[in-house]
């Protein structure tokens, strides 16, 4: 004997469908309270009809109707009001669940992750494009190392007579218009404001990981985390990925590659960016990205599942199984 | 209640112009996705682009009459993987029309926030449409069934899509209706077996679960490595 129910209807029924008592809503629901009914039924909760009905027949299990391996049965129809009440809630429950899903901190990390190499790969192309432009218009200015501040100076100068002084050069012979050289000095200006952007963005990135993933943060460092969580997917599905996945995330070419050909597989992805990693000899790095990822993996179920964050003290102690692999004596195959 | 009602005429909802498909709008004036708008015999109809739906491009390769392949008026659909609204849209056109006004109901099943997103625009203005941010391999979104469906679309991309299908198919489907499900070949496994011999066997399968399998579409040319599978349930 079954107890079946959906969001307005319960039923009891026996062995080949046959309905022994049915219970319908009365009148017409709300949509809140439809809301309600629906948000019960998928927390296997039983509606005030199914609890009535159980009450009459404690016996029955109690199931919803798409349980499989039911017989044959049908439910009671709702009434035509109800059923209009019932499509609006549908409707309702879809947008809460949009809103709710908005503003999530893994979107955020992604958008504020994607802005910044969007932001850094113009700034690169840009201001490498203004260095060799200033280099060619003065073929004698000194650009040295510094070449933000080369631009700063640049930008600062509205004569180009007044900039040649400052950096110590004669005004060259060709008299480029003023326009151009405003031009220059804009797109310099340009160069250094993205700059700022970058930091910018870098900072609200640094204090929403730390925040959001506490534990990989002080393990990989802010900016790191925010990028394996992003290739993972978000927090939750980074806490669940083995640690060779997150070994290799970022290295999906080197590694289906692999996969395909039997080309050697690649001993780490994203997380060859920490120092512990590319700072030590290549034939160890291997080792530590391994030990690392699988560091990673504990760190991101401690943030995904609101453990006690990890501090510097156990990434110290993280630190001396490096220096530990990094000591270990290289075999003589070892590359 | 949003019965089927099948002894309504088709009314000309769905045109065919040598190769160009056209549904009429139930939103006069308004495009969906930036689709043609076209009059036939002052009726505003909007263009149906095979290359961007695998149902249009369905249409165009079947051997059966197109309509067949399609919901009637007022019909109770069900439609897994809705995506942006592209085909929906156009189901949307022949199963409730302006207003709703053949008291058709489109559950359109999606996993994805962002495509639920833009589906919600088209809400408002259509009403008997209803999205459902869910899982198709899970149960959340079957509470939205008030009854079985008269006619089924799946396309949903995902490792197993004939899987999901059948069991959709076994528990949501009206008896003698219509599904037509969307197959993406590179989201199943790869395996050495011949394409031929691969559709051989979920032709196999399908008829093993009690459905016809009408035709197999290959959709080459519209979407690549994409079969559409036209089935009935037996009466």
């Amino acid at each position: 004997m079954w107890l079946v129910y959906d969001w307005q209807a319960a039923v009891v029924i026996d062995q080949v469908g046959q309905i022994i008592d049915d219970i319908q809503v009365q009148g017409i629901l709300s949509t809140r309270d439809i809301l309600q009914r629906l948000s019960d039924l998928q927390n296997n909760q039983p509606t005030p009809e199914a609890l009535e009905l159980h009450h009459r027949f404690s016996d029955a299990q109690m199931c919803q109707k798409h349980e499989p391996n039911l017989p044959l049965f049908a439910l009671p129809e709702p009434s035509i009001e109800n059923v209009e009440q019932f499509d609006k809630a549908l409707i309702l429950q879809t947008k809460m669940e949009i809103e709710f899903g908005a503003g999530h901190p893994d979107r955020r990390l992604e958008h504020l992750v994607r802005l910044s190499d969007e932001l850094r790969s113009s700034q690169l192309t840009l201001e490498n494009r203004c260095i060799e432009w200033f280099g060619d218009m003065f073929p004698y200015a000194q650009q040295k190392r510094d070449r933000h501040e080369f631009l700063r100076k640049a930008s600062t100068h509205e004569e180009m007579a007044t900039f040649c002084e400052s950096i110590g050069i004669e005004l060259p012979q060709h008299n480029m218009p003023s326009k151009e050289w405003n031009l220059m000095r804009t797109s310099a200006q340009h160069v250094l404001d993205l700059k700022a952007e970058i930091d910018r963005v870098e900072q609200a990135l640094r204090m929403l990981s730390n925040e959001y993933l506490p534990s990989v943060s002080v393990l990989l460092g802010p900016l790191l985390a925010a990028r394996m969580c992003v290739e993972a997917h978000g927090r939750e599905r980074l806490s669940k990925l083995p640690s060779g996945t997150i070994q290799v995330l970022g290295a999906e070419k080197a590694f289906f590659h692999h996969l395909k050909t039997g080309s050697p597989p690649p001993k780490h992805g994203h997380i060859f960016m920490h120092p512990w990693i590319s700072h030590s000899p290549k034939w160890v790095r291997g080792k530590i990205s391994r030990m690392l990822a699988s560091k990673v993996s504990i760190a991101a179920k401690i943030d995904a599942f609101q453990g006690e964050a990890w501090t510097e003290k156990d990434v110290e102690k993280i630190g001396k199984r490096v220096e530990v692999l990094r000591s270990a004596k290289r075999k003589k195959n070892q590359k | 209640m949003c019965m089927s009602n099948n002894h309504q005429p088709k009314s000309k909802r769905f045109l065919m112009e040598k190769s160009s498909i056209w549904t009429l709008n139930a939103t006069p004036g308004k495009r969906v996705y930036g689709e043609q708008l076209k009059r036939f015999s002052g009726q505003e109809f909007r263009r149906w682009d095979p290359y961007r739906s695998k149902i249009a491009a369905a249409l165009l390769r079947t051997k059966q009459e197109p309509e067949n392949l399609l919901p009637r008026p007022g019909s109770n659909v069900l439609y897994l993987g809705a995506g942006h609204g592209t085909t929906i849209s156009h189901i949307h056109d022949i199963v409730c029309g302006s207003k709703n006004h053949s008291k058709g109901r489109i559950v359109g099943v999606d996993i994805s926030p962002r495509c639920i997103r833009d589906l919600l625009l088209l809400v408002e203005k259509r009403p008997g449409f209803i999205p459902i941010l869910a899982d198709a391999r899970k149960n959340d979104w079957q509470n939205a069934m008030l009854q079985r469906a008269d006619w089924l679309f799946q396309d949903v991309s995902q490792t197993g899509q004939l899987d999901i299908f059948l069991e959709t198919c076994g528990n949501h489907l009206k008896s003698d209706a219509k599904a037509l499900f969307s197959f993406k070949m590179a989201s199943e496994r790869w395996t050495d077996e011949a394409i031929a011999n691969q559709l051989e066997t979920m032709k196999a399968r399908i008829e093993h679960s009690n459905f016809v399998c009408e035709e197999v579409l290959d959709l080459q040319g519209y979407e690549d490595e994409h079969f559409l599978f036209v089935i009935r349930s037996i009466g």
